[in-house]
């Protein structure tokens, strides 16, 4: 049998000697597991640092932090500490190192807590918070729910989806590339890209300023009858959607997009040598207004 | 009262009829108007200096933006991730593209100091972004600059419409903002350590 199946017996004995290594394998790729907790403050400050991988952040009842997950092969440590009002979760990387795996962070905090963190490129989600949220990424997306507190998204390249609850509070999304997703917010919006597109749906619009540079801005919602809406883009297109019944002053104008409005009058050109036109009108009582402007891009003011 | 009246009234009649038919106008004012005035060349001084120097400047800043982009293409092309984010400077050069507020207005000194200020510290600090993050912000910025210049041949064909100078001026805040905001991601991103590689993804 040797001798007539040298290839079959030769794969059996490599086959041998790899299956203990094999098995070793995922034990040799994985990082360090976590399992870290300290109590804080209920309404406390939580500040998380991460480079590459994800940051989970959930609001819980408990006065305390936990951090699990799992810390990249090649990390140096995890700093997690607590103090007074301010915990600190940070992923420490070497200070020379040509390798660094990505770490996942899986944090529970209290649900009053304020949280700011910043990633590199790891995704940042967090979820059932009531405090206020600064949340910052380079290339990573950022996905979060806003309450009443104030909520700041902020990226590069990353991608930022907001889910609202319809509570008034504060959000502002800054892109530079990035698109933005924002629904069932109330209160106010601001956001700024430059090429990145932005849609926002509004319960009840109160203020709103977004502008962007090539981004196209698509908004939606129902003026409050006190509603201050800004909206600018150099070559975006821009699409205001409002439901029910409008009560407004419109000042629209584009120097070379076009201007298509569902009601009211129809646009007239600014100058007889100039591309540009405008529509100012006032639609019912006019306690609201919506202010739009572009160079390029097309506006459409539409109600439902 | 009637009599008062007309007592008043006949008084008046005679005062006006003793003024002049005539005034002869004085002098040439002029003269003497135009020697208070500033002379034309220190008004225009300002401007007449600036324009070199924002040629200068331009000259300066487009060579420098072409150097690290090109420097940053051939370090992508040629080098890991680590290395790149290691060794390659920031595209910040670009940033300083020549400003100006519609044909023949020079942004001013207080504006351009800021931004060459936020384009310094931008440079270090940009430099330790993913390579990724860096080209998505030279892009970027690029869009910027487009729009500027956009708005300022606009501005040429329409001056003074006050809906491009809106425009315009924010663009102009927009790219502060992004260089501002870009400047304190990249502080605050890591936070740990000023060793580029640490940036590495």
């Amino acid at each position: 049998m040797t001798n007539r199946f040298p290839r079959v017996r030769h794969a059996l004995t490599r086959s041998l000697v790899m299956l203990p290594l094999l098995a070793l394998a995922p034990v040799a790729l994985a990082g360090t597991p976590i399992n870290q907790r300290a109590g804080a403050d209920p309404a406390g400050q939580v500040e998380i640092s991460n480079v590459s991988g994800s940051v989970v952040v959930t609001g819980w009842d408990r006065p305390e932090v936990e951090v699990t997950g799992e810390l990249g092969e090649g990390v140096e440590r995890l700093e997690f500490s607590s103090s007074g009002k301010l915990t600190r979760v940070k992923v420490i990387l070497p200070t020379r190192s040509s390798r660094v795996e990505s770490t996942d962070l899986v944090l529970k905090v209290p649900v009053g807590s304020s949280v700011a963190a910043n990633t590199v490129s790891a995704d940042l989600t967090v979820r059932g918070l009531r405090g206020s949220q600064r949340l910052q990424s380079v290339s990573g997306d950022v996905e979060t729910e806003a309450a009443a507190e104030d909520v700041e998204c902020k990226t590069v390249s990353g991608n930022v989806r907001v889910a609202g609850s319809g509570q008034r509070g504060m959000l502002t999304v800054t892109t530079v590339s990035g698109d933005a997703t924002v629904t069932r917010v109330a209160g106010e919006v601001n956001g700024n890209t430059v090429s990145g597109n932005f849609t926002v749906s509004m319960g009840e619009a109160g203020r709103s300023r977004l502008r962007s540079t090539s981004g196209d801005l698509g908004i939606r919602g129902r003026l409050t009858p006190d509603a201050r809406l800004d909206f600018e883009s150099i070559s975006g297109d821009v699409r205001l959607d409002l439901d029910g019944p409008v009560s407004a002053e419109f000042d629209v104008s584009s120097f070379n997009g076009d201007i298509r409005s569902c009601f009211g009058p129809k646009p007239v050109r600014t100058s007889e040598y100039a591309p540009g036109s405008e529509l100012r009108f006032r639609e019912g009582q006019g306690g609201a207004r919506v202010r739009i402007k572009t160079l390029n891009g097309d506006i459409s003011v539409c109600n439902k | 009262m009637n009599g008062v009246r007309d007592e008043s009234a006949g008084r008046l009649e005679e005062a006006l009829a003793r003024l002049p038919r005539s005034v002869e106008p004085p002098g040439d004012l002029w003269p003497a108007i135009e020697a208070r005035l500033e002379p034309r060349d220190s008004r225009s001084g300002g401007r007449r200096w600036q324009w070199p120097a924002a040629a200068a400047a331009a000259v300066l800043l487009v060579a420098a933006s072409s150097l690290i982009t090109a420097s940053l293409l051939r370090r992508d092309n040629t080098r890991d991730d680590a290395v790149v984010a290691q060794r390659s400077p920031a595209p910040s050069g670009a940033v300083l593209a020549p400003a100006a507020f519609g044909p023949g207005q020079a942004l001013g000194p207080a504006y351009l100091a800021a931004r060459g200020e936020l384009a310094r510290s931008l440079e270090a600090r940009v430099a330790r972004l993913p390579p990724e993050g860096r080209l998505q912000l030279e892009r970027n910025l690029a869009e910027l600059r487009r729009a500027s210049e956009e708005i300022n041949a606009a501005l040429e064909l329409s001056p003074g419409d006050p809906l491009l100078e809106e425009l315009l001026l924010n663009v102009y805040q927009d790219e502060l903002a992004v260089l501002a905001s870009v400047n304190q991601m990249a502080a605050g991103n890591g936070g740990t350590t000023n060793d580029p590689t640490r940036m590495q993804l």
